[in-house]
This record gives C-alpha cells, structure tokens and sequence, in this order.
C-alpha cells in the first residue's frame, strides 16, 4: 500500500505523526490512518492544559461506521488543539499533516528515542498490514 | 471456520474494496467512501452484493399454507406476487429470524433469510415440515443475489431484464437476464426504491459487470447499515435476537393474532412486551452499540443496539432497547458516551423518509 509519509516528522504504531519544534511537539493522525478510517466525523481531544502520558489515550476519532483511540505520542502538558477541526473533522481526510490535532509542551525528551523515523514507519506499514 | 466468498470477491477486490469478515463470509464493507455510497443511494443507485443471504425454496400445494403457520404475518392473504416482511418465532415468541416470503406462483414461494442464520433457519423449517404437501430445499449456494437501490433503479435495471413491469414495491416477478431465469423482487434495505435479483452465480456476475459499465456505484456493508438504519429498519443481532419478541422489537405490525394458527401464536396472543425500541438522535456525539441509555436521574433504562452518523442528518441516530416499566414519562434521554452524557432527542417518525413508493 502506498501512503505519503513525510520525511520531517516522527511516528508511532498507533499511525500518528508528531512534528518536534524544540520542546512543542505538534501531533496528528497520519494518512494511513485516515485513510484505514474512511471518511472522518466526529473527534474528541482534551482541552488546553491536559497531561497527556506518553502511549496512553488521549481522545477519539470516529468515522462513520468505527470509533478509534488516539495514543499520546509524547507525555505533556496540551498548549493547543485546532479549533479548524471543530465541526469540520472532514479535514484530517483531506490533508492529514495540515489537520494537526493537538501541540504538547514536552516533558521528558528522553521518550523521542521511543518514536519511530519516517523510514521505520514506513517499514511498520508495509509488514502490519 | 474458513470464511465464505460470494462469486463476486474477486470483483470487489478488482474494484478496490475493503474486505471484511461477516456472518462466516469475506464481503465489502466499502469501495470509495461510506458516506459517497450512501448518497449514490439516496439521490442516484447503488448496487450492493449479498449473495451471503439465504435463499428456501417451498414448493408444492401447501407450500402457501405451510409458509403462514411458520411466520406470525399473513402469507395466505397476501396475492401472488407480493413479498411479505415477517418475524420467524419459536413457540415462546422469540425471534429465529426475520426473512421475506416472496409469493413466485401458486405453489411456489421463496424464502430470503439473513446469512449468519441459514443453517438455524433451515433446521427450525425442516423440522416443522410434517404433514403437508410441499417440498423444502436450501437454494442458498446456488444464488447469487444483488441489490439494486436508488430512485434510478428501475431505468437501469428495465432494458436489461428480459421483461419487467413497473411491479409496485414489495412485489415479485420471474424474468430472466441473458438468457437465463432470475427472479426481481421490488424489495430491498435503504428506504429507497430498488430491486433485488435473484439468480445463477455467472448470471449475476455478468449483470453485475453490465452495472459496473453503466457506472452504478458498488456500495458496502456499512453503507447498507447506514441506510437501513436512517430509515429504521432493524438487524438480525442487534434489534433482533433470539431473546426478544416481536413486540419487544416494536414489530407488533409484523404479527397478525387473527390468524388461526401459527407458530407463537398462544405466547404472543397477550402482546407481551419487556422491552421498547426507541429510535434517538444526537445533536453531538455519536450512539454506538452497546453505550448505556439513561433517564434524567442518569440511571441506565437500556442500551443502544445500532447507532451511527447519518449521512443524510449529518448527525448521531440510534435504535435503543430500553426495558419498558423504565421508560420516562418526561422522554428525556442520555446517552453514556465515553463516561460523559450527551443528550438524546426522541423521535416517533424514521429518521429519514425513503423514496419507494
């Protein structure tokens, strides 16, 4: 399966990507996710100020017919979440690396050695599935 | 178990679907999107492939007779060529299934039944067909079934069906297609206008190559669960069960009492209802299977049992099953999403209106 993965962001196995600018870390769901999911309609993530646990869940994202959990890539504190996606989650389809979900202040830069390269994702994609 | 392919799998995978495991068999659960198959439905046609569903043949000079006594609506009033949307009950009143009794001639009726229930269905049949004159056979690996729906349906399918009268919905006619007999039944699962053919595995791969050139959308399970649900229509598994009655699933119209005789019959004569089925809707989040159903105190009355976003509402519609000496009088409804409570709005009518006539 061919899928755009960027070649300047990290990612996890749970299909998010996550753009590290100093110690804000951007994150989004991936365009394999998107399009596993299908066409994307209701989403859920936490408010500003939130902690967030690196692998725990974080929110939700439902297409018609599944719901699925969003994974912190990164433990830390929520600076952001795009108000663009409220009412509008159409648009993590249409552009899945502009459609950022949530910006975290990291915590421990250590846990970015837990994150993978654009290749190893790309690797993770061809065998899981 | 090894899971079941229809004689079309290979023309889904051509098309690009994504396969998912159903009732025991490999089927398309979408080509492009949910939401664009739903559509194709609703103001064009689409077509779905559910050749998993079973197929009974009764025939024989009872085979009217024998129908009747088996379902709890009437078979025997109806004329021939109608099809007749009923319950199968076991003697307490519980659902077996519900199928659609197609009336081809006299003495010949078809029998459609949901795919995970083929071999229950068949062996419950089998085993009350004593005593009257008719033959039973299980045809269901010998067809091959698609479902054409859409306000444009019948102007695809008439030039391609050797001859096919306008039949008014939930009617039957034997034709054939290229040569060879298929039966068209003006049913189907959206709401919307639509048919169902019936026939021979190659017959119904060529008609189905013939619609994909005449660029029908090929629709999937999930936009066939959208649609059934927009206009409440209920699932074997989820608002039926093998637990719960026809009233219990608000299918009180599908049992006819002023028939003499037929299987539930004494048990379902006092209309004995546990259960509710409600139909809801969410301004904000969206129901799914299983989420408590609670009253305005915040106390569980029950669960939903379909829940999804419509396509044509763009918003959260469910079938819940709440338990009937717990339905709030005030009708306010909250539905637990996620451990919060979004509010649920009740309503009598379907939440969208088909097109068929």
């Amino acid at each position: 399966m061919t899928t755009n993965i960027p070649g300047n962001l990290k990612y996890t196995k749970e299909h998010e990507w996550a753009l590290v600018e100093g110690l804000t870390v951007t994150v989004g769901i991936t365009d394999f996710a998107q399009s596993a999911l299908g066409d994307i309609v209701f989403l859920e993530v936490p408010e500003v100020g939130t902690n967030l646990k690196a692998g725990a869940t974080f929110g939700v994202v439902e297409s018609i017919k599944s719901v699925s959990d969003l994974y912190a890539p990164i433990s830390g504190e929520v600076l952001a979440k795009n108000t663009d996606l409220e009412g509008s989650p159409e648009k993590i389809n249409e552009d899945a690396y502009g459609a950022w979900l949530i910006k975290v202040k990291v915590k421990d830069v250590a846990e970015f050695n837990n994150l993978m390269t654009p290749e190893q994702y790309q690797e993770f994609c061809n065998t899981s599935h | 178990m090894t899971t079941l392919r229809t004689h079309l799998y290979d023309e889904h995978v051509k098309l690009g679907a994504k396969i998912v495991p159903f009732a025991g068999w490999d089927m398309p659960v979408q080509y492009s999107s949910v939401k664009d198959e739903v559509i194709a439905v609703r103001k064009t046609v689409g077509v779905f492939d559910v050749s998993h569903m079973g197929e009974f043949f009764v025939e024989g000079p009872d085979a009217e007779a024998f129908v009747d006594q088996l379902v709890t609506n009437d078979i025997l009033a109806a004329p021939i060529g109608k099809a007749i949307y009923s319950p199968l009950c076991r003697e307490n009143g519980t659902v077996i299934d519900d199928l659609i009794v197609y009336k081809l001639r006299p003495g010949r009726v078809l029998i459609c039944v949901n795919a995970s229930n083929i071999e229950k269905d068949y062996n419950w049949i089998k085993s009350k067909h004593v005593g009257f004159e008719c033959s039973l056979s299980n045809a269901s690996d010998r067809y091959s079934l698609l479902a054409l729906q859409g306000p444009r349906s019948f102007e695809i399918l008439r030039p391609l069906i050797a001859e096919l009268p306008d039949i008014e919905y939930y009617s039957v006619f034997e034709s054939s297609f290229s040569g060879e007999p298929v039966i068209v039944a003006r049913t189907g699962y959206t709401g919307e206008d639509g048919f169902e053919i019936f026939g021979g595995h190659d017959s119904i791969k060529r008609l189905w190559q013939k619609l994909m050139a005449l660029n029908v959308t090929p629709c999937g399970l999930a936009a066939r669960d959208v649609l059934r649900l927009e206009v409440c229509y209920p699932l074997y598994g989820h608002e039926l069960t093998d637990e719960v009655n026809p009233y219990d699933a608000g299918l009180a119209w599908t049992v006819k009492t002023a028939k003499t005789k037929f299987i539930g019959r004494d048990a379902l004569l006092p209309k004995p209802a546990r259960y509710k089925m409600i139909k809801l809707i969410l301004d904000k989040g969206i129901p799914r299977e299983g989420y408590p159903v609670m009253n305005s105190s915040n106390e569980v009355i029950g669960a939903i049992t379909s829940g999804t976003m419509s396509v044509v509402l763009n918003k959260g519609i469910a079938f819940a099953r709440i338990e009937i000496d717990k339905a709030p009088s005030n009708e306010v409804f909250l539905v637990d999403i996620r451990q919060k409570a979004y509010p649920a709005q009740l309503t009598k009518k379907p939440f969208v209106t088909g097109g068929h006539k």
